[in-house]
């Protein structure tokens, strides 16, 4: 089947809040009463409908992944991280006490080690589950790969990203996102990843710059201050003029660090994801810092407005606006499009459900 | 349950049901044709084998559209552009909406009765902590104690002098010996802590700002209200409930709940406590009045505050309120000559203990 430009978005999100809300209240009772163990299968029926809304080109996608597995998943982390996490919180503290300090920091710096690799490894399985219970035409995604690899290359590359001042970090995290999706497929094909870390580097420079603006900030506070000291080096305290200058500076160093991440952010992923192929199909992210800011400013609006419930809105939210922005051109051919052979993972993305960050 | 292969229903072209096999993506648009218990697929060029109807599986499709599953067949879709032939439907299978227990009782039903089970559930674990942990050996928790603390990272001071004052001090306020060991920690807080296995240490912050031993006694007694209470027991029992109970919800709330539940041996324990603590001093003839002073010396900002004050008593893990110092200084006797619980040279020494002792380790133990 051929995609014509001229038929609009390969992706459609056909939803609408209205049919979202019954299963959106449905959950949040149901996770309540169930003191918090519904939402397992809460998140599933939410997929349901938001995978079953969304259209690629002539088909609905289906999700296909159970409540069951997600929790089967949480037991996993509790197992996987519950150890090394409890040894951090009391078995270091008891092993100081009794004077083994030494040994402590040791197994402290192990239990570290540890929940660092499995941290790269559930961004890694987290996308393969997901892949894997993606359907479309009867076909679904996945990897025959189960992420071990992936998760030594995470703490090598979030090392070395991170000792040129950091500066480094855009080539990691490409690095990373360009292997996450090389080793995925759907059907019999292999996506291939090329984005380039080049071009988010400018905006990455940004984060610099707020910076030196913060230590030219400081300077000219202490500059002004610095006449108020008196010979003896007693200060006399900051008038109000200087304590509001000083409120206003951390509230322009917050919002200036978020815009600047949010510029940055819409960046990468357009740059992610427009390097992201599949056979013949060439995909891109068409959403601009001006989106990402609306979709920001909406999420508080909704949440202020609702005095919090609207948070149950904001999974919706996020899907309708990565959908809507979410295109692909390029062709496919239904025979060739056959099973995938992969071996599908039997539990649920729990890794990632520990370290709460987005699968994709 | 046979009906004429010969005159198979859906035959009509716009009943015909969409089909993928799971093969490959080609949308199929066969006929149904019903046999025995089950039926066939019949495309142009192409007819399949049979499928039993007890394998289909319904699945709740967004679009209003009727979807169904073969079991042990991933991605096997069998499909009606809005509700299938009415001939079909007895053999259909109902798609699953909230999930198993939930659609069989009906959400309503199923939900209130999770309710209330879930209120039964908390109610449990926040009260049976303080039923279950008087049944834990004190032998058991002695060395759990042991375990947990050690020597405090060698942070305990001691000089001959100290220890002689504090001897006196747990002859008077604990002369049955209900505390296994009083300690002073090199630790510049506020505080007084009893630790499992009835440990009680007191910060060498609190001897600072005491004025007298009178008033470290009425602090002593009240921690001795812990142990015999066994309220760090129940604590740590009640904490470890929790951390399962509340495991389900996401990880930052169950951690806030479980923070603010367990932080305090709560209002009733704390209040039991100073009663206890009333009572072994009026025992030894000390007087209550100067830990009276003590709680409004420590409350003293706090009662300006009024409402907000009181409000954050639950949350603290010693609530200094206003009713606490009145239970103290009411308990007081007019015109009775208290004995002080220490002449001045012990209470110095006591209170120089840290100070004197040259091995011991300082501030709080941290790891890194």
């Amino acid at each position: 089947m051929m995609m014509d430009d001229q038929q609009g978005s390969a992706f459609g999100f056909e939803g609408t809040w209205r049919e979202f809300a019954p299963i959106a209240f449905t959950n949040l009772l149901l996770t309540i009463v169930t003191l918090g163990f519904y939402r397992f299968w809460a998140t599933t029926r939410e997929r349901r409908y938001l995978w079953g809304r969304t259209r690629f080109i002539d088909e609905p996608l289906e999700w296909t992944g159970t409540g069951k597995e997600l929790f089967i998943g949480f037991l996993l982390v509790l197992l996987l991280f519950g150890i090394p996490f409890l040894f951090l919180q009391f078995g270091a503290q008891i092993l100081v006490l009794q004077g083994h300090a030494p040994l402590a920091i040791g197994l402290s710096f192990a239990a570290g080690i540890m929940i660092f690799y499995l941290a790269g490894v559930a961004r890694f399985r987290a996308l393969r589950y997901r892949l894997s219970r993606t359907y479309w035409h009867g076909i679904r995604g996945g990897t025959d790969e189960k992420g071990w690899i992936y998760g030594i290359v995470f703490i090598a590359l979030t090392i070395v990203g991170y000792l040129p001042l950091m500066l480094a970090m855009p080539w990691a995290l490409m690095t990373l996102w360009n292997m996450r999706w090389s080793t995925m497929s759907f059907g019999p094909f292999r996506f291939s990843a090329s984005g380039r870390a080049r071009e988010v580097f400018g905006r990455y420079l940004l984060f610099y710059l707020l910076i030196v603006l913060i230590f030219v900030m400081l300077g000219s506070l202490f500059a002004t201050m610095l006449p108020r000291m008196n010979g003896a080096g007693a200060m006399t305290p900051p008038s109000a003029s200087v304590a509001a200058t000083m409120v206003l500076g951390i509230v322009v160093l917050y919002l200036g660090f978020g815009v600047v991440t949010l510029i940055y952010y819409a960046k990468y992923m357009r740059v992610a994801i427009g390097g992201l192929t599949l056979g013949d199909l060439q995909f891109s992210f068409l959403a601009r810092s001006k989106a990402w800011l609306a979709l920001i400013l909406g999420d508080i609006a909704l949440l202020i407005c609702t005095l919090g419930i609207g948070y149950i809105f904001l999974s919706y939210r996020h899907w309708k606006f990565f959908i809507t922005h979410l295109e692909a051109t390029g062709e496919i051919d239904f025979n060739a499009l056959t099973q995938s052979t992969t071996r599908a993972p039997t539990q649920g993305e729990g890794l990632m459900d520990a370290f709460d960050v987005g699968a994709i | 349950m046979s009906e004429p292969s010969d005159d198979p229903p859906g035959a009509e072209h716009d009943a015909r049901p969409w089909h993928y096999d799971g093969r490959n993506g080609n949308r199929w648009r066969p006929i149904l044709a019903a046999e025995g218990d089950g039926f066939r697929l019949i495309g142009e060029g192409w007819e399949s084998g049979i499928y039993h109807w007890a394998d289909l599986t319904a699945l709740d499709d967004p679009a209003g559209r009727a979807v169904y599953g073969l079991k042990g067949e991933a991605g096997w879709r069998l499909g009606f552009d809005g509700s299938p032939p009415a001939a079909l439907s007895v053999y259909l299978p109902t798609a699953s909406c909230y999930g198993g227990v939930f659609d069989r009782f009906g959400l309503v039903r199923a939900a209130t009765v999770c309710a209330v089970v879930a209120a039964f559930v908390l109610f449990i674990g926040l009260q049976a902590p303080g039923w279950i942990a008087p049944y834990i050996p004190r032998t058991w928790e002695n060395k759990l104690g042991d375990a947990m603390i050690g020597d405090f990272g060698g942070r305990i001071c001691r000089t001959p002098q100290g220890i002689a004052a504090l001897d006196r001090l747990k002859a008077k306020i604990d002369p049955d010996g209900m505390a296994r060991t009083i300690e002073v920690a090199n630790i510049p807080m506020v505080n007084a802590i009893t630790l499992p296995g009835g440990r009680i240490i007191i910060f060498d912050g609190l001897l600072q700002q005491a004025k007298s031993g009178d008033e470290v006694a009425g602090v002593l007694g009240h921690e001795i209200g812990h142990v015999e209470h066994r309220d760090t027991m129940a604590a740590l029992v009640r904490q470890l409930g929790l951390s399962v109970v509340l495991g389900g919800f996401n990880g930052n709330v169950g951690g806030y709940v479980n923070g603010l539940l367990s932080l305090s041996y709560g209002r009733d324990a704390e209040a039991a406590a100073d009663s206890i603590s009333i009572t072994r001093m009026r025992a030894a003839n000390i007087s209550p009045a100067d830990t009276a002073g003590f709680f409004d010396r420590m409350g003293g900002g706090a009662r300006k505050s009024g409402k907000a004050a009181e409000a954050m008593t639950w949350l603290s893990s010693h609530p200094l309120s206003e009713s606490r110092r009145a239970a103290f200084a009411n308990s007081a006797q007019k015109g009775h000559v208290y004995a002080p619980v220490l002449d001045a040279e012990q209470w110095q020494a006591l209170k120089g203990m840290c100070a004197g002792d040259r091995d011991v380790e300082k501030g709080f133990p941290r790891l890194f």
